[in-house]
């Protein structure tokens, strides 16, 4: 977990506008140029920001989905974050019946099973930083047998033609 | 004429007799895939996986494959079953009589992870080599990294659950 913390705060450096880096930058001015202007540019640009991140996660084993589940909620309580879990999907059966004997008898079958269980996990109120480390973190240490679906809903300022309306009917 | 048509008619006799004889019985639905059958000795060993029948999986005993690609929208489950066939007979080959347990394999993003317990009947310079070995060839043939998770024990007798 420490080096989870530290990966973060690295990450929230990098974007934060009004760091460090962007005070010394007349330091930097002696450096070549594809170095120190646009790495400046494009940390000034305001951080993303996520209503909510989530996660559908797939397995065969519920335990190891249970398991999995816990340790993403707890990454995420580490580094304050609203998260919880669910798993109110029911599991999927995709059955296969076949004869059980090889020839005639179709009487006396077999059915085997692939099951797919789901478990989901949600993030809620995160910046674009935050949502990159803790995704990162999260994925990393996916179990093997467990697929792994992330959604990110991002809010985003009304569009300028929007607002630019609502300006003028408000004028008038 | 009359010595074939004695003939015909006993050969018919012997035939009724034979199908009297004949006689067939309901199927037999035993199970037995995946299954050991118990020697007169009760001496033949069992690891703790043989001794669990297939029914038993996510119950007792669990899968020796774990991959994303029979879940539901899985991608190349047929590709994956070849490749794990291939690894296994791969392994259990350049490992002769070496592995003791089942080779499990496991895969995680692009890495696929081959999993067992090894017989320490070797020195371990080789089998420093055929971590190696293994290693390299099958990351070469299936473009991906493999790697070995090895434990080892000294003697066979330590994976045997139980002798039927």
């Amino acid at each position: 977990m420490n080096s989870l913390t530290q990966l973060l705060r690295n990450s929230l450096i990098q974007y934060k506008p009004n760091s460090s880096i962007i005070k010394n930058a007349k330091k930097w001015q002696n450096l070549p140029k594809f170095y120190s202007t646009e790495a400046l540019q494009q940390q000034s640009e305001p951080d993303k920001l996520y209503k909510f991140v989530e996660l559908e996660l797939k397995g065969h084993d519920p335990a190891v989905l249970k398991s999995y589940a816990k340790f993403a909620i707890t990454a995420g309580n580490h580094l304050d974050v609203n998260s919880i879990s669910w798993n109110l999907r029911k599991p999927v059966h995709e059955r296969h019946t076949v004869l059980k004997s090889v020839h005639i008898y179709k009487k006396h079958r077999v059915q085997y099973e692939i099951r797919t269980y789901f478990t989901f996990v949600q993030y809620k109120e995160l910046t674009g930083s935050t949502a990159d480390t803790l995704l990162e973190y999260v994925q990393r240490n996916l179990p093997e047998g467990v697929g792994m679906k992330s959604t990110k809903v991002e809010l985003q300022s009304l569009p300028p033609f929007i607002t630019e309306e609502e300006s003028t009917k408000s004028d008038s | 004429m009359t010595s074939l048509l004695k003939n015909v008619i006993s050969n018919t006799q012997i035939n009724t007799q034979l199908v009297r004889l004949l006689h067939t019985t309901s199927v037999c639905c035993k199970v037995q895939a995946g299954r050991y059958r118990i020697t007169p000795k009760k001496d033949f060993p069992l690891t703790y996986e043989m001794a669990n029948p297939p029914h038993e999986i996510a119950h007792r005993k669990t899968w020796n494959s774990w991959n994303t690609s029979n879940l539901q929208g899985g991608l190349r489950s047929s590709e994956t079953a070849v490749e794990d066939v291939f690894i296994r007979k791969f392994v259990s080959g350049t490992w002769h009589n070496l592995f003791v347990s089942e080779i499990i394999i496991k895969r995680q993003h692009n890495i696929i992870r081959v999993a067992g317990i090894v017989h320490r009947a070797i020195n371990a310079r080789k089998v420093y080599f055929l971590i190696g070995y293994t290693e390299e060839l099958l990351s070469f043939w299936l473009q991906c990294p493999v790697k070995l998770e090895l434990q080892t024990v000294a003697d066979k007798k330590d994976v045997i659950f139980k002798y039927i």
